[in-house]
């Protein structure tokens, strides 16, 4: 376990770590990188206790700032004023950015921050920079991940007194697949061994299923099944999650996740306080960014006092005699994020729906997240819900808690007083399968199907004497395959010349605890034992960046000549 | 017909015969283990894998799926626990939902209450009872009579599904068309006892030795057991209540 081949350099790292040998099995940390606050969270052998940075705090700041030779991350960075942080020299909200073609929306609203992210518009990644010395200098979503990782990973060591290898970390619901071999890309880049990922909801799910079990301990309450509702809303993503906790065991019934957060609410109301915003920005020139930080924080801290307050005061001075000032109510500021709270509404009830569950049936409540504080989330959650929200857990504290709660489970510590009789049994976000009948995704694991899963399809020929089968694996729930996020690509050789639809092509998919995903594929032939040629086995994802044009030039040099259908065939036992 | 080859089998006995193996063993991959074929172990069913009787309740049925998750689960068992885990999804999977736990039933050759015939029009004072100890499988009921009569393609017997499910003169020739004369004409007040005895019952077994399903040789003589059981508990329990009654 001793390889240590990609880690960022970092100053503030000591070399030469004294290694302890424990024989202990290794403990797991648990890391919540959010997409504005970051925090680590580790079993102590009693509880779950969150580790503090020599500031003493517990919540950091996710940046990363490049200002001399070496970056520095807001883990060991003191940042003397927030507007230090909008001067375009620190990169931030990456966990938007990671794994993202320029083609992509989420990535068009990231080019109203501060730092330069530029895009070409044809599915590549975008070009990130940060302003150093009045030069932009270029940089990845990952790289700046990993150096925040090294630092999480140093300050982590410092405390614990040993080595940090393994991780959980939590990822929002809508991650795809090739998001989330950039998020382990960067946890290696630091050293780090991704242990498990955790849709954050789930993480959230555990914690709850440990606060029920000890329920049950002291007052002897039933043990009876009980049904919670999760929600969680941070700056980046927004994920729900319907679970089933009962004896510790938390056991997944649906997810459902999507890219907004509070950063589309807070550029909603920028919007709403000056209307052309994007194209008064879109010079990027030093001016510019200074006025944009100064509208930012101050838009940030409206939306922070609306949460207790009716309303508040801006007052901006943008320079060239252009100032902003305004009252904004509380009712101005729902109405121009209506949009926002109507796709979190519909969220839950999309989750209550594919979960098959009745909102009488839910027991619990649970609102998490940066967001849960904004009165019409709460109403508008608790309105569906028609019950109070669960007041046992803190709400920018709960996924890292479950994370690590995790991570001493999945290690294989055990504790004498049952804190960690625990299980989580997870599902899959979203569906993966191949395309087939024509230009349409044919799911070979539905979404919501509990993991590990294996599921096999039986497709065949649409040509007679068709040699080789081309075989696109996406994943997603859009019927248009071009629409899903493309995972990789193979093809199936040497089937033997037969008429069209008699060769049985078996593609079959693995799915285990770790989340990794393994294709199987092969054909057979009626009414032989053998595969005519060797089974294939790929690991996926396999694409790269740039992938969008993947499916485009297969398609345009093959057309349909190596298509697929399915076949009708009885479920087998 | 469709070869009946599937890779998710690859794992269980019954696909031993089959000499592939997927992947390679020395792959690079630190996570990738290989989907060997094991034909060590007979195959279980769903019922037995998860620890629950035939008839259990979809409650006990989650109970019992969590008991064994805790078990394991990669979480728990690490990597070993990858190819259990798959099989206790896939049983509740199959268990939970009515309809496929129907179809698996039939599957391994288990009828649960389900199976019992039901009535077409109203309750007559005498019902019509297939002993399946007796059945040869000849369909000639079913040809006779296929509204009443249905084959249980699992076991090979025929069986009640409809009682009076065509006209009377039909069902008449389908009876006396049975070459072993095992259709009868039974008390209604009989035939729910009947029905649940015939039904294949999980046998306990003494390590090795024993397991299976059996069902009572004579269906009668087991329904009058049944019956007298039955009535000398009733008796019992009226007994047993009149003392706290008193208190």
């Amino acid at each position: 376990m001793a390889e240590q081949a990609y880690t960022v350099a970092s100053d503030s790292e000591t070399t030469g770590e004294e290694r302890s040998s424990s024989t202990v099995p290794e403990i797991a940390i648990g890391i919540d990188i959010g997409t504005s606050q970051c925090s680590v969270a580790v079993w102590s052998g009693s509880q779950v206790e969150l580790l503090r940075n020599t500031r003493n705090q517990k919540l950091m700041k996710s940046y990363v700032t490049f200002k001399d030779e070496v970056p520095a991350g807001g883990v060991s960075n003191q940042l003397a004023h927030e507007y230090e942080m909008l001067s375009g020299a620190a990169i931030f909200n990456m966990k938007r950015l990671i794994g993202r073609v320029d083609t992509d929306p989420v990535v068009h609203a990231s080019k109203s921050l501060p730092f330069l992210v530029q895009t070409l518009d044809i599915g590549v990644r975008p070009f990130i920079a940060a302003l150093v010395k009045n030069m932009w200098r270029s940089t990845t979503p990952e790289e700046v991940l990993a150096i925040f990782l090294v630092e999480l990973r140093v300050m982590a060591e410092m405390q614990l007194k040993r080595p940090i290898r393994n991780v959980v970390l939590t990822i929002p619901v809508s991650f795809s697949r090739f998001q989330l071999t950039r998020i382990e890309r960067a946890c290696a880049m630091a050293g780090l061994h991704v242990l498990r990922l955790m849709p954050e909801p789930t993480a959230v799910a555990l914690l709850y299923a440990q606060q029920q079990q000890q329920n049950v301990h002291e007052n002897m309450g039933s043990g009876s099944e009980k049904i919670a509702l999760i929600f969680n809303m941070g700056a980046g993503f927004c994920d729900t999650a319907i679970t089933a906790t009962a004896g510790g065991v938390s056991q997944i019934r649906s997810l459902a996740g999507s890219t907004l957060g509070g950063e589309d609410i807070l550029q909603n109301t920028m919007r709403h306080l000056i209307p052309n915003m994007d194209s008064y920005f879109s010079r990027h020139g030093i001016n510019e960014i200074e006025k944009m930080g100064l509208l930012r924080v101050a838009t940030q801290d409206a939306i922070h006092k609306l949460s207790t307050q009716p309303s508040v005061e801006i007052d901006v001075d943008l320079g060239n005699g252009r100032k902003i000032y305004k009252v904004l109510n509380r009712k101005e500021f729902e109405e121009v994020n209506q949009n926002v709270f109507e796709k979190c509404a519909s969220l839950i009830n999309q989750c209550l729906s594919d979960a098959k569950i009745e909102v009488a049936d839910v027991n619990d409540v649970i609102l998490v997240g940066g967001c849960s504080n904004i009165p019409m989330i709460r109403n508008m959650v608790t309105g569906i819900c028609k019950k109070d929200v669960y007041s046992g857990m803190n709400p920018l504290e709960a996924a890292v808690r479950g994370a690590a709660l995790e991570g001493a489970v999945a290690s294989g510590v055990n504790d004498p007083f049952g804190s960690l009789d625990l299980l989580t049994i997870q599902t899959t976000p979203l569906s993966i399968g191949i395309r087939a009948d024509g230009n349409n995704l044919v799911p070979v694991i539905p979404k919501n199907t509990t993991m590990p899963a294996r599921k096999d399809v039986f497709f065949t020929t649409v040509h007679d004497n068709q040699a080789e089968a081309l075989i696109i694996v996406y994943e997603g729930d859009e019927e248009a395959v071009e629409k899903n996020h493309l995972l990789g690509y193979f093809k199936i050789m040497g089937i033997p010349p037969a008429s069209k639809g008699v060769p049985e092509i078996n593609v079959c998919m693995d799915i285990d605890a770790s989340n990794s995903l393994r294709v199987f594929a092969g054909v057979i032939m009626p009414g032989e034992q053998n595969p005519s040629a060797p089974f294939m086995e790929i690991r996926m994802p396999t694409v790269d960046d740039g992938h969008g044009w993947c499916a485009e030039a297969l398609n345009r040099t093959y057309g349909s000549t190596l298509d697929l259908v399915t076949v009708q065939k009885k479920v087998q036992h | 017909m469709l070869a009946s080859f599937s890779i998710s089998q690859l794992s269980s006995p019954k696909s031993a015969e089959i000499h592939l193996r997927l992947g390679s063993n020395k792959s690079i991959y630190r996570r990738t283990r290989s989907i060997a074929v094991r034909c060590s172990e007979r195959k279980k069913n769903y019922y037995e894998l998860l620890g629950v009787s035939t008839d259990s309740s979809s409650q006990e049925i989650k109970d019992a799926y969590r008991k064994q998750q805790k078990i394991h689960h990669p979480d728990i068992a690490g990597e070993k626990g990858h190819e259990n885990t798959i099989k206790l999804n896939k049983a509740c999977e199959v268990l939970m939902k009515e309809d496929l736990r129907r179809e698996y039933d039939a599957s391994i050759g288990l009828m649960r209450l389900g199976a019992t015939s039901s009535w077409k029009g109203p309750l007559r004072p005498e019902a019509i009872f297939v002993d399946e100890n007796a059945c040869i499988g000849c369909r000639e009921c079913v040809h006779h009579a296929g509204n009443t009569f249905t084959m249980d393609e699992a076991v090979g017997t025929a069986r009640v599904k409809l009682q009076y499910g065509d006209d009377d003169t039909q069902i008449e020739i389908s009876v006396d068309s049975c070459p072993v004369n095992c259709i009868y004409w039974v008390d209604t007040k009989e035939l729910e006892v009947l029905e649940y005895l015939i039904r294949p019952q999980p046998k306990e077994g003494y390590g090795v030795f024993g397991q299976g399903w059996e069902r009572p040789a004579n269906v009668f003589m087991a329904a009058k057991s049944f019956n007298k059981q039955f009535k000398r508990k009733v008796e019992n329990q009226k007994r047993n209540a009149r003392p706290t009654d008193k208190e």
